[in-house]
């Protein structure tokens, strides 16, 4: 069960940090390293709170360090995603649509 | 089970050189925060792994120190990004 956990932690990091390192957009590369912390890092902490039961002081602490990083991932991937917004960051060539930008009526140029 | 932990940390770590690929080469701001952040969030486990690797429970307090400056230190990248000094 904890070498389970383990390593699925670790597989999802691991496709996770390859996918911020290939993928062409930072929009993309925030996706990825959100679903890679979410999925990759709490399963790391289950299995050291299974191994060593929630109430001793490694659980304890790794409870913790997984309610923050439910928290403060989200949000801090939301908050760095509109900085990149509005600073101008260009999108992929690839990409199909741009909602916010055809919500402004599409005669803006995207920087907010 | 000693061994479970520090393999898991070594791949942590290696995880972590990984992604500093990104921070080296990243063409805008936004991917080097992107890709430390992530860089931090592997330090937090990797200090987890290894205080239960060495049986060292007082390094579990620098990875709680961790997870929550990092993200903060993100945060604040992001809002001097958008509308400059707060």
């Amino acid at each position: 069960m904890v070498i389970a956990l383990l390593a699925l932690g670790v597989m999802v990091s691991l496709s996770g940090a390859v996918g911020v390192v290939r993928l062409p957009d930072v929009y993309l590369r925030i996706q990825a390293s959100t679903k890679a912390v979410t999925l990759g890092a709490l399963p790391v902490l289950l299995a050291l709170v299974v191994a060593e039961g929630p109430l001793t002081s490694y659980g304890g602490r790794a409870l913790l360090v997984a309610l923050l990083l439910l928290v403060m991932s989200p949000l801090a991937s939301h908050a760095l995603d509109r900085a990149a917004y509005r600073t101008g960051v260009p999108m992929w060539s690839g990409a199909v649509v741009d909602q916010v930008r055809q919500r402004r009526g599409g005669a803006d140029d995207g920087n907010g | 089970m000693i061994a479970v932990w520090g393999g898991a940390c070594l791949a942590e770590i290696l995880i972590a050189g990984l992604l500093l690929i990104r921070v080296a080469i990243g063409p805008t701001v936004c991917d080097r925060i992107v890709a430390l952040n992530m860089v931090s969030t592997q330090a937090t486990l990797a200090v987890l792994l290894f205080a239960a690797f060495a049986d060292r429970p007082i390094d579990l307090d620098v990875a709680l120190w961790l997870a929550s400056f990092s993200y903060l230190a993100t945060i604040v990248w992001s809002r001097y990004l958008e509308r400059g000094l707060l």
